[in-house]
């Protein structure tokens, strides 16, 4: 038995048959007496580079259980299967209990999506208060400008006087 | 040198840690300017190497 951290990439346009993939693969990990210990889904993410003409990709982490021998045939049928872009399996010594740096990434960006949103209407509401400011400035500025006429030609009579 | 920090474990999915440790154009740097110790080094190469495999950060700024 060898403990494994397996990553795969899954084509973004399939991530809504998420679910059907997910039975699919556990069904294939336990055929080969595979054990899965923890799963991340970590979501859709930009790709550094694109492969396969994806730019996005649909990010699975897990922490397995298993024969190296069963590995072959496993890897032999991920091989195979269009919806996977990329996969890799690493042999670990310990399986690190924590989340992983990506799905806390993930999990804050999409908090910050959430409260961007909340961000968008205040700023409206903040526009609207300006533009009424805006409004009663201009009112002002209106008022006051006939005056500064009149004080600019003050001083040009007392200059014609002397 | 607080510029280079590495923290006692790290693994391919520490982005941003890695991320220190490449150049603007994706390559990593050598342990004489970071000042890392030779294994660290050793371990960062390889993280960084699965890293680039899985996307997680580019091998070049010359991806199309």
């Amino acid at each position: 038995m060898n403990k494994y951290e397996a990553v795969i990439i899954l084509n973004p346009n399939l991530s809504n048959k998420l679910e059907s993939f997910m039975k699919d693969f556990d069904s294939l990990l336990s055929d080969n007496s595979f054990n899965i210990i923890k799963t991340e889904d970590v979501g859709r993410r930009q790709l550094s580079y694109s492969i396969n003409n994806h730019n996005k990709g649909h990010y699975l982490l897990f922490n397995l259980e298993g024969d190296p021998s069963k590995l072959i045939d496993i890897e032999n049928k991920i091989k195979y299967n269009d919806s996977i872009i990329r996969h890799l399996f690493i042999v670990v010594k310990e399986h690190n209990g924590e989340d992983s740096h990506l799905l806390v990434e993930s999990k804050t960006k999409k908090k910050e999506a959430d409260s961007d949103d909340n961000h968008v209407e205040d700023i409206e509401i903040k526009k609207d208060n300006d533009a009424k400011k805006i409004k009663e400035v201009d009112d002002t500025d209106s008022n006051e400008a006939p005056n500064k006429a009149e004080d600019a030609s003050v001083p040009d009579e007392e200059v014609k006087d002397e | 040198m607080s510029k280079y920090e590495l923290p006692k474990t790290f693994d391919y999915k520490d982005v941003n840690i890695l991320k220190q440790f490449i150049t603007e154009t994706g390559k990593i740097i050598p342990a004489r300017v970071t000042g890392v110790t030779a294994s660290n080094q050793r371990k960062l190469t390889r993280h960084i190497k699965i890293a680039r495999f899985l996307a997680l950060i580019p091998y070049t700024d010359m991806h199309k």
